[in-house]
């Protein structure tokens, strides 16, 4: 017996509500992601964030056992702060590159979290950046 | 020649603002002349687009490093096929790329419309010639590829990771997937213009969509290779915003494909299917300019970009015209038909553009997230993987269930007695094979069990059409059993093209959760003569190798490899030195393909220290070469789907003499 | 230098020539109106396409009853529907019919798609 009323407008409202519903579950449990920043904007963030910026030298150490020690300063200015990172280093990787970590302050050094580290191809034509797990 | 491909530019960019105000003109007060003329200004502008094009493929080929683009793309030592390749490298070549596209896919639909849609034709003129103006404009006046500066020696070159087949062929394939879904979007807006409430604008971009729509999806698989082998991380898709870019218009444009089909059918849904279409096109201009001004990271880089506002003014002008258009028609959209039952083809089809499109928007959501938080809360966020996974999931793995419902249910109204008959079968293949893999261990991931199992289930049903549609036709023609499996397929091309494609959508659901879901890793460092151990192999690190090449030095660690007992020989893995461009470090992976299991060794060799030990990562990925055997089937399955189908053309022909569309003028 | 040039005034010149040329054909046109169907025409293919849809839908209701998609009984309910639609579009095409084409007033030409 069809219906008078079309049950296609109930049907895309009520999909619509769950399909809003699930969204908003899921960003209130997960949280409204991380902040993006760079190091002149790291004063005061205690948590989890994403850094962006230009390493600059002397990178030293291993990143594989111990560390690998640089800054990372503004895209636009001097403001740095040193980083240790652990994981796999993607190729583009040297000094001067522009690039993204993530992990949090600790003692005023930022400690990326193993394998975090992306790097941005410095050519327009920006294939995906190369991205280690 | 750089001042030929200037003038040419300017010569195209007037000729489409004519194109467009001249064909305007003459759609609204009815004046044929000025049509054609019209007509003409756009294929002339595909002319004169494509002189530009040349001549700038011969500077590429020459190396008149004179042409700051040739010097920033090529150099004198890169093999030819990647000095053409650059042409689409850089954003004033893919720019370019894009009008020569457009402006061809423009005169080729109007030619092939000429007859049976010309009223239809007068309107889609001025639409693509509108499209065209924007990058015509961006080329002559912002991004020109033909600016000069004092020659260097040599050029910049090409990033050798670039250097690379599936690289040379992603960007074109990609674009003329762009592209074309702006043909069905001038359609549509032309069919609103026209104030036509007839499906002709629907029957003549049926194809055109198919084929942007394979497009689109090869030329991202051919990305993704190009990632795994490439970039060589270990993954094929990091949900970067340059690869949701081509997703998020490839997404809209499947809910397109699948809710035009219950338009031709039942009359339902012309707004949606409007709505729908636009979005598609809104969707693949904020994909290129998404690729194009690598802009999403944070405002502060979009501003810097040159052509950013200038995409987002021009996305804003689109979606106010498309939205406007929409509205200002609504009365000749309303459908006649109404949806019967929840329980049919047609509602199945809802539910289905329903989960793409929810799929697309969080897509879109996480896309924009750093640009609305940073606008808002002057702080830019930024969403990871878990969230893209967890929506994929969400929705995705219902899509790919409904994969296999919706071909089961009959139109119009399903009972639940036939349907429990009809979902009999399939569902005890299903909990069978759901039941096997328990068995085998596939409990260790519940989204990898679940995608396995309704997997399971699309095959199950989609065999099961073959199977009963072949027996009906055996049936009924007497034919052999081969005679009326192809028979079945060439009478019914677009039900069975399309049950191909699902095929391969599974196939790559099947790749993808084998590969991300069970996929085993293990990072260690060895000295030669150490061992590890994964997914059951076992690799021994032999030595390092050392080669010197024209351009690089490139190091191997060379590993052996056994399983069970037995040697499987040996895998290299390790990185090229460049020298030019100097400094330059590259990743090369080992890869081992088990083409009986389509499982991959992958192998890493992260860090090569002086002492000769070496770093590695490796991953065994099940079943992940299933995802590129799917690129195969999605292709073959478009071709049945696309194929030109006599009976179908003599009764469309049919149709229109009736109607007397082709009438000569009153 | 002056290559370039004299390539971009002829290209220039090709074009302007190319949009010109309806207007240079026919300098006065006896008939500069667009051919689009009137409205016995849009009704015609508005009846048109409504027929080829009942007539498609008939189609495949038999093709998957025959396949087995669709049991005796959802067809039976099914049928009855389908087939009043498809006449309505069809007698609603019929007395046009003879008055549009001559050519196309017959049965064959109206009839079902062959199988």
């Amino acid at each position: 017996m069809a219906r008078r009323r079309s049950p296609a407008r109930l049907v895309i409202a009520l999909s619509i509500a769950v399909v809003l519903a699930i969204f908003l579950l899921y960003t209130s449990i997960a949280g409204g992601g991380t902040p993006a920043l760079s190091p002149s904007q790291l004063v005061g963030h205690s948590g989890k964030v994403q850094l962006g910026g230009v390493v600059v030298g002397p990178v030293t150490g291993n990143a594989r056992e111990g560390g690998l020690r640089f800054r990372l300063r503004d895209r636009k200015g001097s403001a740095n702060v040193a980083v240790v990172y652990t994981g796999s280093v993607p190729d583009p990787f040297r000094v001067g590159r522009e690039i993204v970590v993530e992990g949090s302050v600790r003692g005023g050094t930022f400690v990326a979290r193993p394998g975090s580290m992306v790097t941005k191809c410095p050519s327009k034509y920006s294939a995906a950046s190369s991205k280690q797990h | 020649m750089p001042e030929l491909g200037r003038a040419a530019l300017v010569v195209s960019l007037g000729l489409i603002v004519y194109a467009l105000l001249a064909g305007a003109g003459a759609a609204a007060t009815r004046r044929r002349r000025l049509a054609v003329s019209a007509q003409n200004a756009l294929i002339a502008a595909f002319g004169s687009t494509l002189v530009a094009c040349v001549v700038l493929a011969v500077a590429l080929v020459r190396h008149d490093f004179a042409l700051t683009y040739v010097a920033d793309h090529t150099s004198r030592a890169l093999p030819t096929v990647y000095t053409l390749s650059a042409f689409w490298g850089g954003q004033e070549g893919s720019l370019l790329l894009w009008l020569l596209v457009l402006t061809g896919y423009g005169v080729l639909a109007v030619w092939l419309n000429r007859k049976r849609a010309r009223d239809l034709v007068v309107w889609v003129v001025p639409v693509i010639a509108g499209v065209a103006t924007f990058f015509s404009l961006l080329l002559v006046a912002v991004a020109s590829p033909f600016k000069t500066a004092p020659a260097p020696l040599d050029g910049a070159g090409l990033n050798p990771s670039l250097q690379n087949p599936y690289m040379v062929a992603h960007p074109p394939l990609l674009y003329l997937g762009y592209v074309g879904l702006t043909v069905p979007f001038a359609f549509a807006m032309g069919a609103l213009l026209s104030g036509r409430a007839d499906e002709r604008w629907i029957v003549a971009t049926r194809r055109w969509t198919l084929v942007a729509w394979t497009a689109l999806g090869i030329g991202q698989l051919l990305g993704a290779h190009w990632a795994y082998e490439e970039v060589g991380w270990g993954g094929y898709y990091a949900w970067d915003p340059v690869e949701n870019a081509a997703l998020m218009p490839w997404l809209a444009a499947t809910a397109y494909l699948h809710s035009v089909m219950i338009q031709e059918k039942r009359g339902m849904l012309k707004v949606w299917n409007v709505v729908l279409v636009s979005l598609a096109f809104c969707l693949s201009i904020f994909g290129t300019f998404l690729t194009r001004s690598g802009v999403i990271s944070s405002i502060h880089s979009f501003t810097q970009s040159s052509i950013g506002p200038w995409f987002l003014g021009f996305i804003c002008a689109v979606t106010t015209f498309a939205v406007g258009l929409i509205l200002f028609r609504l009365p000749l959209l309303r459908a006649r038909t109404r949806l019967e039952s929840l329980v049919s083809r047609e509602a199945t089809f809802l539910y289905n553009n329903l989960l793409l499109v929810a799929l697309c928007l969080t897509i879109l959501w996480g896309v924009a997230w750093p640009i609305l938080t940073e606008a808002v809360r002057g702080e830019a966020r930024v969403v990871g993987r878990p969230y893209y996974d967890f929506f994929l999931r969400a929705f995705g793995l219902p899509l790919l269930l409904l994969m296999g419902i919706g071909p089961l249910i009959a139109w119009r109204r399903a009972s639940i007695r036939g349907l429990g008959k009809t979902f009999a079968g399939p569902a005890l293949v299903t909990a069978v094979v759901g039941v096997a893999l328990l068995v085998l261990g596939a409990g260790s991931s519940t989204p990898g069990l679940v995608a396995y199992t309704f997997s399971a289930f699309v095959l199950a049903t989609i065999l099961l059409e073959f199977a009963r549609g072949t027996r009906a036709r055996h049936a009924l023609s007497s034919e052999s059993w081969p005679a009326a499996f192809s028979s079945l397929i060439a009478r019914n091309r677009r039900r069975y093209g399309g049950y191909v494609v699902h095929a391969a959508v599974v196939l790559l659901a099947i790749g993808v959760a084998g590969s991300s879901a069970y996929q085993h890793i293990t990072d260690r460092k060895l000295a030669p003569g150490q061992s590890l151990a994964v997914g059951g192999y076992t690799l021994t690190y032999r030595k390092l190798e050392e080669t010197k090449r024209a351009n690089a030095n490139e190091i191997r660690a060379v590993l052996d490899v056994r399983r069970g007992g037995d040697s499987l020989g040996t895998i290299k893995a390790g990185k090229n030195a460049y020298s030019a461009p100097a400094g330059q470090v590259s990743n090369e992976v080992g890869i081992r393909t088990n083409y009986l299991t389509g499982e991959d060794l992958f192998v890493i060799a992260e860090q090569v220290d002086e002492d000769g030990t070496v770093y590695f990562r490796v991953f065994v990925k099940p079943l992940v070469n299933l995802i590129w055997l799917a690129g195969f089937v999605f292709v073959l399955g478009s071709l049945i789907a696309l194929w030109p189908d006599a009976r179908e053309e003599r009764r469309l022909a049919l149709r229109y003499r009736e109607a007397g569309v082709s009438m000569t003028a009153r | 230098m002056t290559v370039a040039l004299v390539l971009a005034a002829l290209l220039a010149v090709a074009c302007v020539v190319a949009v010109a040329l309806p207007f240079l054909r026919e300098p006065v046109a006896r008939l500069d109106a667009i051919s689009e169907p009137d409205a016995i025409g849009r009704r015609q293919l508005d009846l048109a396409e409504r027929r080829d849809r009942a007539l498609a839908a008939l189609k495949e209701l038999e093709f998957d009853h025959r396949t087995g998609k669709v049991s005796d009984e959802d067809y039976r309910s099914l049928v009855g529907p389908l087939r009043r639609e498809a006449a309505e579009a069809l007698r609603g095409l019929e007395p046009r019919a003879a008055v549009s084409d001559a050519g196309a007033a017959t049965p064959a030409a109206r009839g079902r798609p062959t199988e």
